[in-house]
């Protein structure tokens, strides 16, 4: 019997090239790269994204084209936190929502 | 000269042939077998488990004996010595607490269904059965584990680091240590820093397993916990009845929704055992707990019956797992902390590490 929750998307590994992108690749093989300008752009959070409405208020053109990440690291076995070099430090990216949001040619 | 004819490597080969129920390989390609002697026709040799709590361990124990005694001619003695070493999950190094190996939430949907009760007779038998264990009172709104397991006094503080208090061989921590008498009334933040201080700011040391009682529902306690440290699993304690499940079942969809493996929901009230005429009564219903584990394909871990024992010796602080070994009550407890433990070892063996990898 499976006991892992396996719903929704699981990483098997991640990268982090320099302060340019993160690279899943998920537990079914698919392959997703974030920009760091697109993370920063997407980023859930309660400032980014009004917490009555839903509406987005910070989005990708409100962005600096050369925002970096600073550091990543992960939240517990679900998600993941980025430091922009803007400053923003608050969102938390869980695996479901990354997974969703992946920009490349089949999902975008 | 049949007994130049024992190698280590036939008595391998002959051991292939002995499954772990649970991981579903062969004790050999698990790497469980360990200091293997050969002396004349004598082969002893250790098997090391993942968890000292195995529920199978005496079946192990005979079928490895077995399969040397008939796989490797020549030999007429086989001894078998027990071991186990409790592996931890694969989780990034920094932010795990250091020593600890595996972390075991204990939740529910709504209060008062005997999930300190559960928690705190789980962790006193793996500790019986050998294991190093520690048991965290996260209930800052009624936390009871001090009470249910009769620790006195207070933990010290020494360089700033909380030193656990130690009852029935179980490291202890409540947060209603950190408010005396005096009620919790903490907003998010507060509880959130409390609930990083007794699980970051103590003196664990080695541990096997760390049990933590959280709060009834799906609160800010059980949010910093699943974002401060990797979670091996969680145990969901349910009532039989309807009302109570579906309640569990949004406790279940927040361990879910942040990847906390569910290791087995334990049905607990399930039935009632009239003292007098021993006639049988299935006060809050029996079994649900049993149909909606089958029905979300997760383990049913196992059922508790209503016993006046519990309460007795939850009052009085000896877990009934010590206090009343005998009862059916601490039977059922017993058998579902072994069955918990193998559900741990699974998880452990098929956890891939979450790391980044920097380019």
């Amino acid at each position: 019997m499976l006991t892992s929750p396996e719903q929704g998307a699981t990483p098997a590994e991640i990268r982090k090239k320099s302060g340019e992108s993160i690279t899943i690749r998920w537990s079914d093989g698919h392959v997703s790269t974030f920009g760091a300008r697109f993370l920063r752009g997407r980023c859930p959070c309660a400032q980014c994204v009004s917490e009555t409405t839903g509406v987005r208020l910070v989005s990708e053109e409100h962005i600096a084209p050369d925002v970096t990440l600073e550091a990543a690291r992960t939240v517990g076995n679900y998600a993941l936190h980025f430091t922009f070099s803007d400053g923003h430090t608050t969102g938390i990216f869980t695996f479901d929502y990354l997974r969703r949001v992946c920009p490349c040619e089949v999902c975008g | 000269m049949s007994e130049a004819a024992i190698t280590e490597s036939r008595v391998l080969d002959a051991l292939r042939s002995v499954m772990d129920p649970d991981l579903g390989r062969d004790i050999v390609s698990l790497n469980f077998i360990r200091n293997m002697k050969i002396d004349g026709a004598t082969v002893s040799f250790d098997v090391n488990l993942t968890t000292p709590a195995c529920p199978v361990k005496d079946r192990l124990r005979e079928q490895s004996r077995q399969a040397v005694l008939s796989g490797v001619p020549g030999v007429s003695d086989v001894r078998v010595n027990m071991t186990a070493e409790v592996r931890r999950p694969a989780a990034p190094e920094t932010s795990r607490i250091r020593g600890v190996k595996n972390i075991i939430a204990v939740g529910s949907g709504k209060g008062g269904v005997g999930k300190s009760t559960v928690a705190s007779n789980i962790a006193v038998s793996l500790a019986r059965s050998g294991a190093k264990v520690g048991l965290l009172d996260a209930d800052i709104y009624g936390p009871s584990i001090p009470i249910m397991m009769r620790s006195s006094g207070e933990p010290e503080v020494r360089d700033q680091i909380i030193q656990p208090v130690e009852a029935h061989g179980v490291k202890l921590m409540s947060m209603g240590y950190l408010s005396g008498e005096m009620p919790l009334i903490w907003r998010g933040p507060m509880a959130h820093k409390a609930l990083q201080q007794s699980l970051l700011g103590v003196n664990w040391g080695e541990l096997d397993y760390l049990v933590v009682d959280l709060p009834p529902g799906t609160g800010d306690v059980h949010l910093t916990l699943v974002q401060s440290v990797p979670v091996t699993g969680a145990v969901i304690v349910s009532t039989p009845q309807d009302v109570g499940l579906q309640i569990s079942m949004k406790t279940l969809r927040m361990f879910q929704q942040t990847k906390v493996p569910i290791l087995g929901i334990v049905e607990n009230m399930s039935t009632y055992i009239c003292p007098h005429c021993g006639a049988r009564d299935d006060i809050f219903g029996h079994g649900g707990a049993a149909r909606a584990a089958e029905s979300l394909g997760i383990p049913f871990l196992g059922e508790i019956p209503l016993d006046a024992a519990i309460r007795k010796n939850s009052d009085t602080g000896t877990p009934v797992i010590l206090a009343e070994p005998g009862s059916p009550a601490a039977a059922a407890l017993s058998e579902i902390t072994g069955k918990l433990a193998q559900q741990i070892s699974i998880q452990a063996f098929r956890s891939i590490p979450l790391t980044i990898i920097e380019e």
